[in-house]
Parts: C-alpha cells; sequence; structure tokens
C-alpha cells in the first residue's frame, strides 16, 4: 500500500474548555478527493486549519510526505485553502488576486497572466480581471477564491465549503470542475462540507465527523450503505431506524416479526439497530408481507413517491416509491435481506458519539 | 397650495440662519485680519500687512515651525503606535479587549486640563525638564487613543481571514501585513494620521502644562499674546490656521474610500479617484515637509549656543530689538510670554525651566524676594542703570528695599477715562476723583476693573485709606462702597473699557495708563475726546522690572541683556512700541517735546505725591481680599 500524504497522529485541539478535537486520526492518500462531512460546529474547519498551519493542535502531529509539519509556518506548507469566508483582498482587482501567490514566487509575468487567463475560464468568469471584488456576488467571489488557490498547483487544495453560497445548477457544475481538476492536475483534495449529497457526489472517501469524533470513514457506497451507526444512518441520506433483536446470524426480529437479513457475528438474541432505506421497502399485499400497517401519509416528490406506513406498535416507516399506495389503504411491508443493515446498540449517549474510534 | 414653497422658504431660511450661527464669528476674524485698521468695531480699508507681519515675526515663524514639527512627529510617532497597538487589541480575546479599548477611551474623555497636568507632574517627577521634548511626548500619548479608535473599526471589517490567505498563499508574515493587512486599514491609518495631526495642531491646553522656555506652538503664542487685546496679526494667523484644519478636514473626507458600487465603470472611477486622492496626499505632505524644512532651516540658521531664557508679558518688546540684541553679543535668546504675574509665579518657582531674565509686576517681584526666588543683579554688569531716573529706584524700594534685585523696565498709574461729550450731556464735572465713581449722575455709565486689587484700589483711595491696606475694618468699608456703587455701574471688565469707550458706549472708566496712546490714537477724528485724569486722592504707581531668578542658568547673558535694554535708544523704541511709560531719562530726553508733555503718559510728579505702589500683603490678606470681593461680585 502507497504511503499516505497526510497523516493526522492523535491531533487533539482544546478551544476555550471545549475539547473540539479528541485523539483525531487521518490518513490522505495521494491524489485521492476525501470529504469531511458533519453537522454544523462538529469541528470540520478546525483540522483543515491544522493542515493548513492557521492553528496548532494541543498534542499530536501533521505528517506530509513522511515529514514532519506541525510546527511549520503556513506559507512553507505546499498546500493552498479556499477559506470558508473567501477572504479575497478587497483592495486588489480580481486579476492581482490570482496572481497573488504567483507574484510571491516569483514567476515571470507572462506566465502569470496565462494562469489568470486559464484560472478565470475555469471558474467560469473570463474578463473579470480588472473588477473590483466587491463588486462580485458571493457565489463570484467563492468561485475567485478557488481560482486563486489553484492557480499556484498545490499538491493538497483545502476546501472549506467552497460551494456553499452557489445556486443547485452552478454548484453542479462546480462539483463537475473540481473533480475534472483533481483528475486532470493530479492535486488531493480534503474538501469539508455539511451537504450529504455533495460529499456523495464528489468524494473518494468521506470522513464522517460528530462532536470532534470520525463516526465512519469510507468510499460513499459504503457509508451509505453500511452506516456504522445510527448517527451515520441518520445523517446521510434518510433512513428507518428501528429496535430489533439479533435471534441469531442472518436472521433479526423487527416489532415481533422476523426478517431474513445478511449480517453475522452479533450473537444470540442480542438488541440491536436495524436501518432500511426508505427506497428499500417494497410494498404489497398485505398477506405478502413481513409486516403490515396503514398508509398514512402521502406526497408526491417528483421522482418518486414519500410515503409513510403506521404499523400496529405506532412505528411510522418512510417509504420511497414510483408506485403510488392511497392513504387509508392496508398494505405490507416486505424488505430483501441484503437491504438490511444491522447496528449494535449504544449503551449510552456518549457512546454514540465516540462510535466505531475504538 | 403655496403651503410647501413656505415650508420649503423656512427650511431654507433656518439652514442660512444655523450656517450664520456657525460661521459668523470666523468670518468676522477674517474679515478683520484684512482690516488696516486696528480697530474691532471700524473697517479701515483693505490692506494684507497683518500678514506682511505675521510672516516677518521671528516669535510667529518660531511657533508655526514648533506647532508644524510637533504635529507632525508626534502624529507620525501616534500613528505607527496605535496601529501597531490596534492590531494587538483585535487579536485580544473579548474581555479583555473591551477593558482594553475602555481603558483607551478614558483619556480621550478625559478633562484636557487633568491630562495636561498630570504629565507636567510626571515630567517634574521624573526630572525631564520641560521643553520640545515634553511637548513632543505629551502630544504623542494624546493622539495615540485617537489612532486606535480610528484603526481599529477598519480592523474589525477586514477578516483575520485575508491575513491567513496571504500567508497561505506563500507570504510571509511581515509580507502578509505590508501586503494585505495594511492596504486593507490604510483608510483608518491615514484618518488616523490626519486626526492626530489636526489634535495636535489644535491643542493649547496639554501644550500650555508642557511646554518649557522659549517653546510656542501657534496656539500658546495666540493666548500669550491676548493680554491687551490681540494684535491683527493674529486674525491672520488664526485665519491660515482655520483655513489649513479646512483643508485637512476636506482631504480626510473626501478622500474617496471605495464604494461597493458595482459596473464596469466602477474599476474606471474608481481609478480616476485614487489618483486624485494619491495627488492630494503627496501635496499635502510636501507642502507639511516643505513647510517644516523651510521654518527648520530658518531655526536653527539662528540657533547658537550661547543663550538666554527671557520670560516676559507678551508684546512688551519690539521685535527687532531681540534681533539687534542678538546679533550684537552673539547670544540666541530664547523667548517666552507670560500673561499675568499669577501665571508666572508658579513658573518660576517649580523651576521646570530655568530663566535668566523676568519682568514680572511690583508686588509679585516683592513676593518673589520674600520667597527667596530671586538672585541679586550685579550691578557693575549693568552701567546703563545710570540712564534710570533715581526717582523710579527710589519707588522701587517699596517692593524691593535695597534696589538689589530688579531693575525698572516700564510704569504707569491708574486713572479715570472719560467721555468729555458724554459727561457734558449728562450735567456732570469732569471727575477728579475716586469718589465721582459713585455719582448718581453716572448711574449706568461706569466701567470698573475686574480686578480685585484695582477694584479696592479705587474704594480704598477714595475713602483715603492706603491701596495697600490691610485693616480689616478700612477693608469692610471699602467692600460696603464698592456694593454700594454697583447700581450705577454698567460693568466690571478688562479689555472692554477701551473699545466700549472707543465706541461711546460709556461716560467713565477706570483705566491703565499704558492704554492712552494708543486710545488717543484711535480716538482721532471722533466727535469727542477722550480724557485721562489721576484722582487728586492718588492711585496706584505700577512698575514692570527685570529681575534674575535665582536658578538662572545664563546671569551674565541675564545682565546684558538688562543693560541692552536700559541703552536709551534701545528703550526708546521698546517705548515707542510698547506705549508704556519709560522710566529711562535718557530715551525720554529723545522724545518729541509733545510726547514728553503728554501727561496721561507721563504725568507731573505733583500729581503722584499720593500715588502707591502695589505691594504684597501676604497669604492671608490675600485671601481676606478674595473673600470680600466675593462678596462684592455676588450681591
Ligand atoms: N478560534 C476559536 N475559538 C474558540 N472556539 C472555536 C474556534 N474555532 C472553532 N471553535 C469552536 O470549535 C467548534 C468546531 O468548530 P469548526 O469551525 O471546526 O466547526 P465546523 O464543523 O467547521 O462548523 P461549520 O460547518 O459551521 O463551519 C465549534 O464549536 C466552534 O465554536
Ligand atoms: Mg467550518
Amino acid at each position: 500500500m502507497e504511503h499516505p500524504l497526510i497523516d493526522l497522529v492523535n491531533i487533539s485541539k482544546t478551544f476555550d474548555n471545549t475539547m473540539v478535537l479528541d485523539d483525531l486520526c487521518l490518513s490522505v492518500k495521494e491524489n485521492t478527493f476525501v470529504t469531511l462531512l458533519g453537522p454544523s460546529g462538529c469541528g470540520k474547519t478546525t483540522p483543515l486549519r491544522i493542515i493548513g498551519g492557521f492553528e496548532k493542535p494541543d498534542t499530536g502531529k501533521v505528517i506530509f510526505d513522511g515529514q514532519d509539519i506541525t510546527n511549520l509556518p503556513p506559507n512553507k506548507r505546499q498546500l493552498n485553502t479556499v477559506f470558508q469566508k473567501y477572504a479575497l483582498f478587497t483592495h486588489m482587482t480580481i486579476a492581482e488576486n490570482i496572481a497573488f501567490g504567483l507574484k510571491i514566487k516569483n514567476k515571470p509575468k507572462a506566465y502569470i497572466d496565462d494562469k489568470i487567463k486559464y484560472a478565470l475560464k475555469l471558474v467560469n468568469l473570463d474578463g473579470f480581471e480588472n473588477r473590483s471584488v466587491a463588486s462580485l456576488s458571493g457565489g463570484q467571489q467563492q468561485r475567485i477564491a478557488i481560482a486563486r488557490a489553484i492557480v499556484n498547483e498545490p499538491r493538497v487544495l483545502l476546501l472549506d465549503e467552497p460551494l456553499g453560497a452557489l445556486d443547485l445548477k452552478l454548484r453542479q457544475d462546480m462539483q463537475y470542475e473540481l473533480i475534472r481538476l483533481k483528475n486532470e492536475l493530479g492535486i488531493t483534495f480534503i474538501y469539508v462540507t455539511h451537504d450529504q449529497e455533495e460529499a456523495l457526489t464528489m468524494s473518494d472517501t468521506i470522513v464522517v465527523m460528530n462532536q470532534g469524533y470520525i463516526q465512519q470513514m469510507g468510499s460513499p457506497e459504503q457509508i451509505y450503505n453500511e452506516p456504522e451507526n445510527a448517527f451515520v444512518a441518520d445523517f446521510i441520506g434518510e433512513s428507518n431506524i428501528v429496535p430489533g433483536t439479533m435471534i441469531r446470524d442472518e436472521l433479526v426480529e423487527i416489532f415481533g416479526a422476523r426478517f431474513a437479513c445478511v449480517d453475522k457475528g452479533f450473537g444470540v438474541n442480542r438488541p440491536v439497530d436495524v436501518v432500511i432505506r426508505p427506497e428499500d421497502i417494497d410494498l404489497v399485499e398485505p398477506e405478502k408481507g413481513t409486516l403490515t400497517g396503514v398508509c398514512t401519509h402521502l406526497i408526491f416528490k417528483g421522482v418518486h413517491y414519500e410515503m409513510e406506513v403506521t404499523t400496529p406498535d405506532g412505528f411510522e416507516w418512510l417509504v420511497h416509491s414510483t408506485d403510488m399506495c392511497p392513504v387509508g389503504k392496508q398494505v405490507g411491508i416486505h424488505v430483501d435481506p441484503f437491504d438490511i443493515q444491522i447496528m449494535n446498540k449504544p449503551e449510552s449517549e456518549d457512546e454514540e458519539a465516540v462510535g466505531v474510534n475504538e | 397650495m403655496n403651503d410647501s414653497k413656505l415650508k420649503r422658504f423656512f427650511q431654507d431660511f433656518y439652514l442660512v440662519f444655523v450656517l450664520i450661527f456657525l460661521y459668523a464669528p470666523i468670518l468676522t476674524m477674517m474679515v478683520l485680519s484684512f482690516n488696516s485698521s486696528k480697530s474691532r468695531t471700524d473697517w479701515g480699508g483693505f490692506t494684507l500687512d497683518w500678514y506682511r507681519q505675521m510672516f516677518q515675526s521671528s516669535s510667529i515663524m518660531d511657533a508655526l515651525y514648533n506647532t508644524l514639527l510637533i504635529a507632525f512627529i508626534s502624529a507620525l510617532a501616534a500613528t505607527i503606535l496605535g496601529t501597531v497597538a490596534a492590531i494587538g487589541i483585535n487579536q485580544m480575546k473579548r474581555l479583555p479587549r473591551s477593558i482594553a479599548m475602555g481603558v483607551n477611551n478614558i483619556p480621550m474623555l478625559n478633562s484636557e486640563i487633568v491630562t495636561g497636568i498630570s504629565l507636567m507632574l510626571a515630567f517634574l517627577a521624573f526630572g525631564i525638564s520641560l521643553g520640545f521634548k515634553t511637548i513632543l511626548l505629551s502630544h504623542i500619548t494624546f493622539c495615540v487613543p485617537y489612532v486606535i479608535l480610528s484603526v481599529m473599526p477598519k480592523l474589525k471589517q477586514t477578516s483575520r481571514y485575508t491575513y491567513e490567505a496571504a500567508m497561505d498563499l506563500g507570504a510571509g508574515p511581515v509580507e502578509a501585513f505590508f501586503k494585505v493587512v495594511l492596504p486593507d486599514i490604510m483608510p483608518g491609518v491615514l484618518s488616523g494620521f490626519l486626526l492626530a495631526f489636526t489634535m495636535s495642531l489644535d491643542d493649547f491646553i496639554i501644550t500650555h502644562f508642557t511646554r518649557g522656555a522659549g517653546i510656542n506652538t501657534l496656539s500658546t503664542l495666540i493666548y500669550s499674546e491676548v493680554r491687551r487685546g490681540i494684535k491683527p496679526s493674529m486674525y491672520a494667523l488664526s485665519t491660515i490656521i482655520f483655513l489649513t484644519v479646512l483643508a485637512l478636514l476636506l482631504i480626510t473626507n473626501f478622500s474617496p474610500e471605495k464604494s461597493p458600487a458595482s459596473g464596469e465603470k466602477e474599476k474606471a472611477g474608481r481609478s480616476r479617484r485614487e489618483t486624485a486622492r494619491r495627488i492630494l496626499l503627496v501635496a499635502a505632505s510636501f507642502c507639511v515637509i516643505a513647510a517644516v524644512s523651510f521654518t527648520t532651516y530658518s531655526h536653527y540658521a539662528a540657533a547658537r549656543s550661547n543663550e538666554l531664557y527671557v520670560y516676559n508679558w507678551g508684546e512688551y518688546i519690539d521685535e527687532t530689538v531681540i534681533e539687534d540684541f542678538e546679533k550684537e553679543t552673539g547670544i540666541h535668546v530664547i523667548y517666552d510670554l507670560f500673561e499675568t504675574n499669577e501665571e508666572m509665579y508658579p513658573v518660576i518657582e517649580a523651576g521646570g525651566v530655568a530663566y535668566d531674565a523676568v519682568c514680572p509686576s511690583d508686588y509679585m517681584i516683592q513676593k518673589m524676594i520674600e520667597n527667596d526666588l530671586l538672585a541679586e543683579i550685579n550691578f557693575d554688569n549693568i552701567p546703563n542703570i545710570s540712564q534710570i531716573d533715581p526717582e523710579y529706584m527710589e519707588r522701587s524700594r517699596s517692593f524691593d528695599p535695597e534696589n538689589r534685585y530688579s531693575v525698572p523696565y516700564t510704569w504707569g498709574t491708574v486713572g479715570i477715562l472719560y467721555n468729555d461729550k458724554l459727561v457734558e450731556k449728562l450735567g456732570a464735572e469732569p471727575p477728579d476723583s475716586w469718589m465721582d465713581l459713585w455719582d448718581e449722575k453716572f448711574s449706568g455709565e461706569i466701567l470698573m476693573q475686574d480686578s480685585v486689587r484695582d477694584a479696592f484700589m479705587c474704594a480704598l483711595k477714595g475713602l483715603g485709606y492706603s491701596l495697600n491696606s490691610t485693616d480689616p475694618d478700612e477693608l469692610n468699608q471699602a467692600k460696603d462702597l464698592l456694593i454700594r456703587q454697583k447700581p450705577l455701574i454698567q460693568a466690571y471688565v478688562i479689555d472692554q473699557v477701551r473699545d466700549k469707550m472707543l465706541g461711546g458706549e460709556a461716560a467713565v472708566g477706570v483705566i491703565y495708563s499704558g492704554e492712552m496712546l494708543y486710545l488717543q490714537e484711535l480716538a482721532e477724528g471722533k466727535d469727542f475726546n477722550l480724557e485721562y485724569v489721576i484722582p487728586k486722592e492718588g492711585t496706584n504707581l505700577w512698575i514692570d522690572s527685570w529681575v534674575i531668578p535665582k536658578n538662572a542658568k545664563n546671569k551674565e547673558n541675564a545682565e546684558k541683556w538688562i543693560d541692552f535694554l536700559c541703552r536709551p535708544d534701545i528703550a526708546k523704541r521698546n517705548f515707542e512700541y510698547i506705549t508704556y511709560a519709560t522710566p529711562n531719562r535718557g530715551a525720554f530726553e529723545m522724545l518729541d517735546e509733545e510726547l514728553q508733555q503728554n501727561k496721561a503718559v507721563f504725568p507731573d510728579w505733583d500729581s503722584l505725591t499720593n500715588a502707591e505702589v502695589y505691594r504684597y500683603l501676604g497669604d492671608e490678606a490675600d485671601s481676606i481680599y478674595n473673600e470680600l470681593w466675593k462678596e462684592v461680585k455676588s450681591n
């Protein structure tokens, strides 16, 4: 296995007596797209700032390409940042902003001019060279911030919610552009977002964080299909999380009904959490279903219908389907064994957060 | 229908009214600075003489130099200190930051006089002698908070992320600061600088307390010149100061900040305004530097190591006399002004500045002798002492019993000035007694001097007592007399006696004889005469004399100075300038006969038989006088 480009080793950080990162470990391989995903305030920006050199960890080390850079100042690091708040230089024109890093590195003028043109094209803002920062919209400023960072051809690009201010269309376009950039330039991306869809679309690896802990790390498919705890399951997409009992390997009991599944190794008669994605529930004739209930809610969502089916125990199942089931109709619930995800039940709130780290 | 028109009219009217209210005083001053007559009420034609006089006066040019240099250096230093401090404060956490800002605001809200006094005390306590550097330090001190205050909002506006972004793009901390942070907060820094510059230009109170010998800024100079009414060249100077401050304000306010206006024109407009601003700023700094270097040149061209520190009343010497003295002796004179004896005394007593020659009045000299502040003069070094009429040496004995400490410089009397036409109209006789000031016929037509000793002098003399009386009974009688006079009086005033009498606003007024020559000149061509009488009961004869403080560092130079001033030709020039009577016999003999005969200036000795010189009565008597005076004033 190739060695990682960036290695965060046992990083802890405390602000004003609150632990923001606790013993965080994270490896990022060269030329991958890693996304830190989590709710607002969960400590996504902080590790980014530690990698960028703007914040020193209380304990732990930052290893870059085999070297310890924990105490290296930001200007000596071979990486660039796109800041959450853009941080453009308001007293300079757009061209001067983009040229800033290159001028400091004493690049020739022709090279700089070329780069400015190229970068502006890349972010779809050709001809903006002489505009002032104040005359740009938030989305345009964000794109300039990206342009300003990439012209420096860093080995790692740190992006802190860089598409937050864009509308949906532009956001999708930029997502593709960023992926293309990554592939063309061979830059490693560390990307922060709280938008799970964005994370799922772009990333090679997603790191789901909550309260300063890594909850789960893996490919988008792993994260989506096999959430390791209720937090991840809840945060990534929509899901039905129900209490269940593992009867034995490959058999789980939910509300008294037994479902076949593919998970093993949870022991016998153990309480577990069961995750079932709404699109994985098939609504069938009542007599064919493993459970039966009444459809109590129906909304048309465009691609599919969203329905709620209430079973006799009072649980409301969220169901996505292209077939409609009218409100009040008695239906059966069927789930294929490989669509059932079994998770250990946390014993306390704390453990819920700590989760997988052990 | 016409309602809105009417409303508009009143709105405009109101605006004009407010503008007049705000600017009329300054306009008046500006107009007077071009008035060829010295009067404050009559227009005598247009002239630039006062401006010429201003530029030729070395004391004004020196003050200008000091003002500009101090303002420039202190603004520069305060800007650097303040900006650095603001950055530091901005980095602090919330609580310490608000504490720091609070601490920063206190000096600005603090009464300036308290700041001034405490700075002076601090300097004296640490043994720093007052002078140029103490003013500079004080100005830096009081300017820093203003710079912090004007930089702070800019710092808050610029996100700390721009600094980090610059570092991220490869700039070192210093480079990042100068390339990104400084340009961002530049408008704040610049306006902080200009604010500090104007505050320093403008400051009087703090400068007043922290300045030393011979150092005047424009404000302290103007202040010390007001003793006997302001010279019109001071109007000229004030006009120029006003215009300078106005120009600075315009530059600060119109130096365009980047507006967030959008569009393609933005860039062109911005760069045009930017260039205009740069040109303005460059021009302004060029003017400042040119002015500073010009004055520096003329200042140091004159500076020499052989020095003499002189402390004198404002407008109490012909300035060319100082220049001639410097030329003849090679001694560089550092010339400083005071306004009242009471202001001069603590300065000498504190010794923050070692003056070599001082010119106090009689009673104050006595107090200084009693408190051992004066050095004995070596009269061998003053051969011209023979030119002083022995009569004045004799009179001086009342405050300098053995003639060892003082050499008379000017003298005069206090008398009654009356308007002959008005007196006639009121059906009264021309006054010849202090008691005429209690004559009902003059009701509402009397001007009294607004000073304790002068007011009590009128009453005591009127009662036939000594004007140096400390007898409680006599003083109480005088007090009652003054209270009885109050309904008859038009006003207690100082300077305005002259102007009011010239304007024909009052019939009689108590006045110093020194004003007479000047008054008579101005009264020419009016349809009345202003006459001066010394009341028959006698009056106050005052003498201002040169003395040498005990802590003088250049005593021999001071004696040379005093000797020079006793030279008849020099004394004559000073008399012509000051117009106060000279005790110099040689000078007197050189005057026109008409002047020699002017009884207002040089009264007969016969009329002075009952005249007395004020004596220092001691602190206890002083406070009795003040108590009684308070009673009179509040009655
Ligand atoms: N400089 C700081 N001083 C004090 N507390 C801080 C500081 N920076 C971050 N924090 C705190 O640390 C926690 C994590 O902050 P961080 O910026 O990493 O969150 P985030 O996940 O990036 O949030 P968002 O999605 O809102 O940007 C927050 O509770 C925040 O208040
Ligand atoms: Mg963040």
